[in-house]
């Protein structure tokens, strides 16, 4: 393993940390904190953290990721996955050699028939890859993208889905992909969270997702996602109370980290330092999130591009505008969620105003990142938590995980390719299989990360993204 | 403070001495030395589990593979040190792919073992447990005399005692995560008697704070929350479970008879409610109603958190490993964790609370996401009870404060005019003419009318259909609508359960051209099925009427109080918009009256109270008293129109005021009181429980897949690997009572183990075994494995008397040392785990919370247990919640500053102050949590509306409080903070701090007043007070409740 030691780690912060401007007697306390901290199972508390891994296990290809998670399960036969056979079967019985004895969710106990794709798709590029025409501005970046439509899955129910997708294990206290990430790379901000999480909600097929997605699990809870907010503050408490202007807030803070500092003096106890430290980086987040969010420094134009109508209204195409700050700014990791894809009834007019609510943002963002050279070093990911049943359920689809697509852009992905297939019927992956914890490999090995060599223990245990299982897809990688 | 001091450096030469070899070298313990080696080296493929064990070779066991592969006694020709010494990469051991290569130190202990001949020894934990002989070092409290032997063997000893006022503090928080008021720490400091100490202890262990302390470790434990945790996670009925384990911590309740009654007590005989209310342990693993999901799939997933909850609560190990293979590091076969659970395959659970289509459960028919999760029981909650009498007391004391407005000449005039109308209606009812069409916005349907009856009922038909309503027309005479009556007869039971509905969807009144709506206050009825929303059951029938399933025998009757009541001329058109899921015949009635409780117009009591109410009658205090027969004006029961003068007189008074338009601060003051009386459900509340069942069927999963059924079928036992197992036979299942039995029998080491290592937790920041969570192979060795073996065997010898044992711990010199750490001791032991002082430690999210509001004056302390409160929370932060969708509304005053563990406990969006300060979601079971120092704590401490609101009322207690300048207020203020007196240079620069603000909000006065807005607390005091020196202290309050210090136990 190439953990740092505490003392290395320590050495580290102490460059670092002299943008706090502590005084000499934090810095000693904080030397003196390393050793203190040697009880199992415990990191370092500094806000300066770089990361658990003292250098990268392989070359660098993305430095952060954004993740387009479409929450509900997208269809993959009217997204990615087009399927002419499907379409010549319509309406007819489902081949029975397809689903016997295979897990359903709502469609158990009922007759099984199948339902063709319900737009037409159209191939994009030079690459020509097909993509369905609903989606006419990422069809446009086909030549960008690497679709995957060989994916599968464990989990057949929303919840526990997203868990597998985020923690690659539905066992509660596992951390999320994020915060994986946060504690093995540090980020490149310290002014900002190193992982946000922002949600939008569509008209149709929309179900709740949990904060647990986010959760650092067993991870210290700085290691979490943190929750951009589309009404009230962005951030929890980030605001000032009313009537406590900046300036007066830094007076409080001040004289906080100053009674603090005369408690350290007494009482020798290397948690102060990092307190007073924390008080210091609050104060500067109190400043950078407002920066963040405040869109006046898009022209009307940027905005016109993503489809922002309200800037900072919570909608997805807000949402990708302030994911591209972000990613600016050094986030590692960016978590979009858009409730709006589990079309059980009316998939008709749900994907397409899914794709209303998407189509354009997405193609925006990539187009965006790419023209400011960020497309290179960032990874776009765009897909669900599992794909849908190509037999219908009434007007809708059912959830389905033996196969569906997603696909990924920039940070060192293979351009312009289609990896992997299903059957005829789009029912079950079959060349190429891409499971999650294969999924979670490459991302982490994408950015730099030997998905075997970043673990923590708990109860004990060594515990990974991915699990015990996982390899690496090279054929998803430039 | 006098000790016996022992020349320490003699002492450290001689446990040298002993322990050393002729070579100078220690011998290798195989627990010690060994194990961690092979643990995490070696057993992953070498180890217990069958599945990956290569080459035949197990080394956790001193088998016949592993006595050939050690050669014990013969290094040299050991197959063992040849690989792991061996360089070259295809025989090297481990394999370098692994990631596991032995450093060269841990191979040389491995070679040193083997010569000294690969003596095994049963892991520490799985020993029995027998009681070690206390170290004779002159100290007279056993923990001292552990803690201090093994001190001195390194040239340590303990450091003075800590201050008292830091002491005191200390004590205070962690027996009752409150620090002391100034009384208690005044009292302390001037008492100078002998056992001065003690007393505080005592003291602290009978306080029921003490409850509410412990009972927060406990509920991380059992995994505690307020929501079902999947999906939507809906609201569960569960608070009454939590007021059993403060009870149990405050009553002392033996920690056997605490774990029997929780798993198992359904099951003792002639079981108590309290006992049931315990057995909500059971019923605490996460659940879901969603979609889509398969029963199977969750009971596999609920059965096998039970096993790890239960596993990691009593024995410390982790069988969660066990689900889908053999352990890797533990002996635990995923035959034992399947046996395990099946000990709680009786426990009456749906693996998905809902009737879909694709999965019936007739039990559950008719449920929506609304709906509670069965079984429940109901149950008192004293916590109600309380609140119940006292609000009750409360409207009985404004409604006699009001008896003067019966001698207003309004008052008998309305009576005279009301005994008039009542005459002229038989049944204190009037029945206006009425039509009825079926619609579907926007107009009617091509039907003919309703049909009538001749006596004016109306004929429901068929029921209405998903988006059609019936539009009821009435003309009522001129006068004044206060209530509807809706009377159904004729249904033609039993009607189904999911059926049975009676809607009132809207009701306009038409005058001329002009249409106004009209709302509903309450409705009533005399007969009804339960409605619920978000989990919770709804009061009367207003949103709906759900009749009952099975038929009453008498009329279904309700009335339906309108929020304003209408005044009606002549021509005028009451049209409502109604819904049914069922035939029958309606009648529908107005009234001008409107009661507190509806039913009283139908139960004859209006009429009665007339009748009995004399000219001259003022209430009669006390004529009633609070209790059950009395004020039991929301009982939805009719009772006897008996009534005696002065109930009459408040009845009647008490309906004027409801039936006018003209006096709506005490008519909405009343409904106000009454509608708290109805949320306190006459002092009863539902609580999840153990139900039992027949057994499901439980399998061994392979690789614990729920829809593979090729494993073998087991039957409840005990751990194999564990002393004393106990199994099931075909004749005689095993019971929970069984396990529970075992868990607490002399035969199982580890339930003492565990518990005895985690209560040494809180009190010494540390556990004496630091992983508390795993005492198997890949935990940690205790750093004083006598010591816990020593308070194992007390806690259980002692009778798991909880309060005996957390006062041992708390009167030994250890725990009152000062937490100033040597610089002299760090090179011996940095992380202080011998003890040499004792450790400071944050405060756990709920105590950062209540210490905050106990240091200003504002924490609710009356009364003990209830339902779960709901501080300010951020706006949107259950947005991403639905089935329901969800909505935050904030407890009122009266329950606004409770104390933390009485926190609403969302599992998948736990209140963002608890989330920032490491408090667990509880969506397992957490036996320790981190303690983490973020930037986000101090974004909560500067800005959370509870610590702002807490530093204006902290500031407001100082600025009345008998300190006579600044200065002497800033002492106080330190005092009440963190319990000490400020140092020189910090008053002053706090005064000049001080001095600075109130000119700035002297300068500024609209922000001192938002600034001053926070929170829902109003004191008519504070705004006598100038505005800007209000702000300045209560900027003062920010700083100190900010602290370092204050959110610290030293």
């Amino acid at each position: 393993m190439n953990f740092l030691t505490p003392e290395q780690i320590n050495r580290r912060t102490f460059v670092t940390r002299s943008a706090y401007g502590l005084g000499g007697l934090a810095f000693a306390l904080l030397a003196q904190r390393s050793l203190l901290g040697a009880v199992p199972a415990e990191l370092p508390a500094e806000p300066g953290w770089r990361g658990a891994l003292a250098r990268p296990h392989f070359p660098v290809k993305a430095r952060r990721i954004i993740y387009l998670c479409m929450a509900g399960g997208p269809s993959h036969l009217e997204t990615f996955d087009y399927k002419p056979e499907l379409a010549r079967l319509d309406g007819q019985a489902f081949p029975e050699s397809f689903t016997r004895g295979q897990q359903l969710a709502q469609l158990q106990n009922t007759v099984l028939k199948a339902r063709g794709p319900i737009a037409p798709f159209s191939r994009h590029g030079q690459s020509g890859i097909e993509v369905c025409d609903l989606f006419p501005r990422i069809g446009s970046i086909a030549d960008e993208l690497c679709v995957v439509r060989s994916m599968k899955t464990e989990q057949i129910n929303h919840d526990t889905a997203h868990a597998f997708m985020n923690t690659g294990s539905i066992i509660k206290g596992r951390p999320s992909m994020g915060s994986w990430l946060l504690y093995g790379l540090g980020a490149e901000t310290e002014n900002l969270p190193g992982f946000v999480v922002l949600t939008s909600k569509g008209r149709n097929g929309v179900q709740p997702v949990s904060a647990r997605q986010w959760s650092s699990g067993v991870l210290p809870s700085r290691f979490q996602g943190i929750q951009f907010q589309s009404q009230g503050d962005a951030v929890h408490y980030i605001g000032n109370p009313e009537g406590v202007c900046q300036s007066t807030q830094r007076q409080v803070i001040e004289e906080i980290m100053r009674l603090n500092g005369s408690l350290a003096d007494e009482t020798r106890d290397p948690e102060i330092a990092t307190r007073i430290a924390q008080y210091e980086l609050a104060f500067k987040m109190q400043a950078s999130v407002p920066e963040l969010t405040d869109f006046q420094s898009e022209s009307p134009a940027m905005l016109e591009r993503y489809g922002v109508k309200e800037p900072g209204d919570g909608s997805f195409a807000s949402n990708c505008l302030l994911a591209r700050r972000l990613a600016e700014r050094g986030v590692r990791m960016i978590q979009l969620y858009h409730r709006g894809w589990d079309h059980h009834d009316d998939i008709v007019g749900g994907m397409k105003e899914g794709a209303q609510a998407v189509d354009r943002a997405t193609a925006a963002l990539i187009t965006d990142l790419k023209e400011r050279g960020m497309l290179d070093d960032t990874l776009v990911l765009w897909g669900g938590e599992f794909g849908r049943t190509p037999m219908g359920q009434g007007t809708g689809r059912d959830h389905h995980i033996l196969g569906f697509s997603l696909f990924m852009a920039g940070g060192g992905v293979r351009k312009g390719t289609v990896y992997g297939s299903t059957d005829e019927l789009g029912y079950r992956a079959m060349e190429n299989v891409v499971d999650v914890h294969d999924l979670h490999a490459t991302l982490l090995a994408l950015m730099g990360v030997d998905h075997l060599r970043l673990n923590t223990k708990f109860q004990g245990l060594d515990i990974r993204l991915t699990g015990v299982a996982g390899k690496v897809v090279r054929g998803l990688m430039a | 403070m006098v000790t016996l001091r022992v020349p320490i450096v003699s002492l450290v030469l001689l446990s040298a001495v002993a322990s050393l070899r002729a070579d100078g070298q220690r011998p290798i313990s195989f627990n010690r030395d060994i194990r961690p080696i092979l643990s995490d080296r070696c057993y992953l493929c070498h180890g217990p589990d069958e599945g990956t064990r290569e080459a035949d070779l197990r080394l956790d066991l001193r088998g016949d593979s592993a006595l050939a592969a050690l050669a014990p006694g013969h290094a040299e020709m050991s197959e063992v040190v040849k690989r792991i010494f061996s360089t070259d990469p295809d025989e090297v051991m481990p394999p370098p792919e692994s990631h596991k290569s032995l450093t060269p130190a841990e191979r040389d202990t491995i070679r040193r073992w083997i010569d000294e001949g690969a003596k095994y020894e049963t892991h520490w934990a799985y020993q029995p447990l027998e009681r070690p002989a206390v170290p004779a070092v002159g100290e007279s409290h056993p923990v001292d005399a552990f803690i201090v032997a093994k001190l001195r063997a390194k040239g340590a000893d303990l450091s003075p005692e800590a201050s008292p006022e830091r002491l005191l503090r200390r004590l205070s928080l962690d027996l009752t995560g409150l620090p002391p008021t100034e009384a208690e720490r005044a009292a302390f400091l001037a008492d100078r008697a002998p056992g001065a100490y003690e007393r505080q202890v005592d003291r602290l262990l009978a306080s029921p704070r003490f409850g509410e302390r412990m009972a927060v470790w406990w509920l991380d434990v059992a995994r505690f929350a307020d929501t079902v945790g999947f999906h939507g996670d809906q609201n569960q009925r569960i608070f009454p479970y939590r007021d059993y384990v403060i009870d149990a911590f405050n009553a002392n309740k033996p920690f056997d008879r605490f774990t029997t009654e929780q798993l198992a007590g359904d099951l003792l005989p002639d079981a108590t409610p309290e006992q049931r209310v315990a057995t909500g342990y059971n019923r605490l693993n996460m659940m879901t109603r969603e979609g889509g999901a398969q029963p199977k799939e969750y009971l596999a997933k609920y059965g096998a958190e039970r096993v790890r909850s239960v596993s990691t609560a009593w024995l410390g190990s982790t069988f969660g490993c066990a689900e889908c293979h053999d352990h890797k590091f533990d002996p635990i076969p995923a035959r034992d964790f399947y046996e395990l659970q099946a000990f709680f395959a009786d426990v009456k659970q749906w693996g998905v609370y809902h009737d879909y289509g694709y999965t019936p459960n007739p039990e559950l028919k008719g449920f929506s996401n609304d709906h509670p999760f069965p079984p429940e029981l109901l149950v008192e909650s004293p916590y109600l009870q309380t609140r119940d009498r006292e609000a009750r007391a409360a409207l009985l004391a404004y409604v006699d404060g009001l008896a003067p407005a019966t001698r207003e000449p309004a008052f008998p005039a309305w009576r005279a005019e009301t005994q008039a109308w009542l005459a002229s209606h038989a049944d204190g009812w009037a029945y206006p003419e009425l039509s009825a069409t079926r619609w579907i916005k926007p107009r009617a349907l091509d039907e003919p009318p309703l049909e009538r009856a001749p006596d004016g009922a109306l004929q429901l038909g068929r029921a209405t259909k998903s988006g059609e309503y019936v539009r009821l027309v009435l003309k009522p005479a001129a006068g004044r609508v206060a209530s509807l009556r809706v009377r159904l007869e004729g249904v033609p039971y039993p009607v189904s359960a999911a059926a049975g509905g009676f809607r009132i969807m809207e009701i306009e009144h038409a005058s001329g051209e002009r249409t106004t709506r009209a709302s509903l206050h309450f409705a009533e009825a005399n007969h009804r099925r339960p409605r619920y929303r978000n989990g919770y059951e709804l009061d009367g029938v207003t949103y709906g009427w759900r009749l009952p399933e099975a038929d009453p025998g008498e009329p279904l009757e309700s009335v339906w109080v309108l929020s304003e009541p209408v005044d009606i001329r002549e021509g005028d058109e009451l049209r409502l918009r109604i819904g049914y899921d069922m035939a029958g015949v309606v009648r529908v009635g107005v009234s001008p009256l409107a009661t507190l409780d509806p039913l009283d117009l139908v139960n004859g009591r209006v009429r009665a109270a007339l009748a009995a109410a004399t000219d001259s009658a003022t209430p009669q205090t006390p004529a009633r008293v609070a209790g059950a027969e009395t004020a039991a004006s929301s009982s939805p029961t009719p009772r006897s129109p008996g009534i005696d003068g002065g109930t009459a007189q408040r009845l009647l008074l008490e309906t004027w005021l409801a039936s006018r338009t003209d006096d709506r601060t005490r008519r909405d003051h009343l409904r106000a009181e009454t509608a708290r009386i109805r949320e306190m459900n006459g002092g009863k509340a539902w609580t999840l429980v153990t139900e039992s069942a027949p057994p499901l069927e439980v399998r061994v999963l392979p690789r614990g897949n729920w829809q593979d059924e090729s494993g073998p079928v087991v039957l409840p036992a005990t751990p194999s690997f564990l002393p004393g197992r106990r199994e099931s036979t075909p004749e005689r299942r095993l019971t929970r009572f069984n396990l529970a039995e075992w868990l607490l029998s002399r035969d199982n080491p580890l339930t003492a183990r565990t518990v005895a290592n985690r209560l040494w937790m809180p009190f010494f920041g540390t556990a004496l075994s630091a992983v508390v969570d795993d005492l198997g192979s890949q935990g940690e060795p205790p750093s004083h494995p006598e010591l816990l073996d020593w308070l194992a065997v007390d806690f259980r010898e002692g009778g798991w008397d909880v309060k005996r044992f957390v006062r041992l711990l708390v009167t030994s010199r250890t725990y009152r040392q000062s937490t100033q750490h040597r610089p002299a001791l760090r090179e011996v032991d940095p992380a202080n785990r011998l003890l040499a002082a004792q450790n400071p430690r944050r405060l756990d999210a709920e105590f950062v919370r209540d210490n905050a509001l106990f240091v200003a004056g504002l924490l609710d302390l009356r009364l003990i247990g209830g339902p779960s409160a709901r501080p300010y929370q951020p706006a949107g932060h259950y947005a991403a919640l639905q089935f329901p969708d969800r909505e935050y509304l904030n407890s009122e005053p009266d329950e606004q500053w409770r104390r933390g563990v009485y926190m609403h406990w969302q599992r998948t969006f736990l209140h963002p102050m608890l989330v920032n300060f490491d408090a667990p979601n509880r969506d397992e079971c957490t036996a320790q949590r981190s303690a983490s120092n973020t930037p986000q704590q101090a974004l909560t401490l500067l800005n959370d509306p509870t610590f702002v609101e807490a530093a204006r009322v902290f500031a407001l207690r100082l600025l009345q409080g008998p300190a006579a300048t600044d200065a002497d207020r800033i002492d106080r203020a330190f005092v009440l903070a963190v319990g000490r007196a400020p140092a020189p240079a910090d008053r002053e620069r706090l005064l000049a701090f001080l001095q600075a603000q109130e000119r700035h909000y002297a300068a500024n006065p609209d922000d001192a007043k938002r600034f001053l807005a926070a929170g829902v607390h109003r004191a008519p005091e504070a705004d006598a007070l100038p505005a800007p020196a209000l702000a300045a202290w209560t900027q003062l309050g920010r700083v100190l409740l900010n602290a370092q210090e204050t959110i610290t136990r030293y």
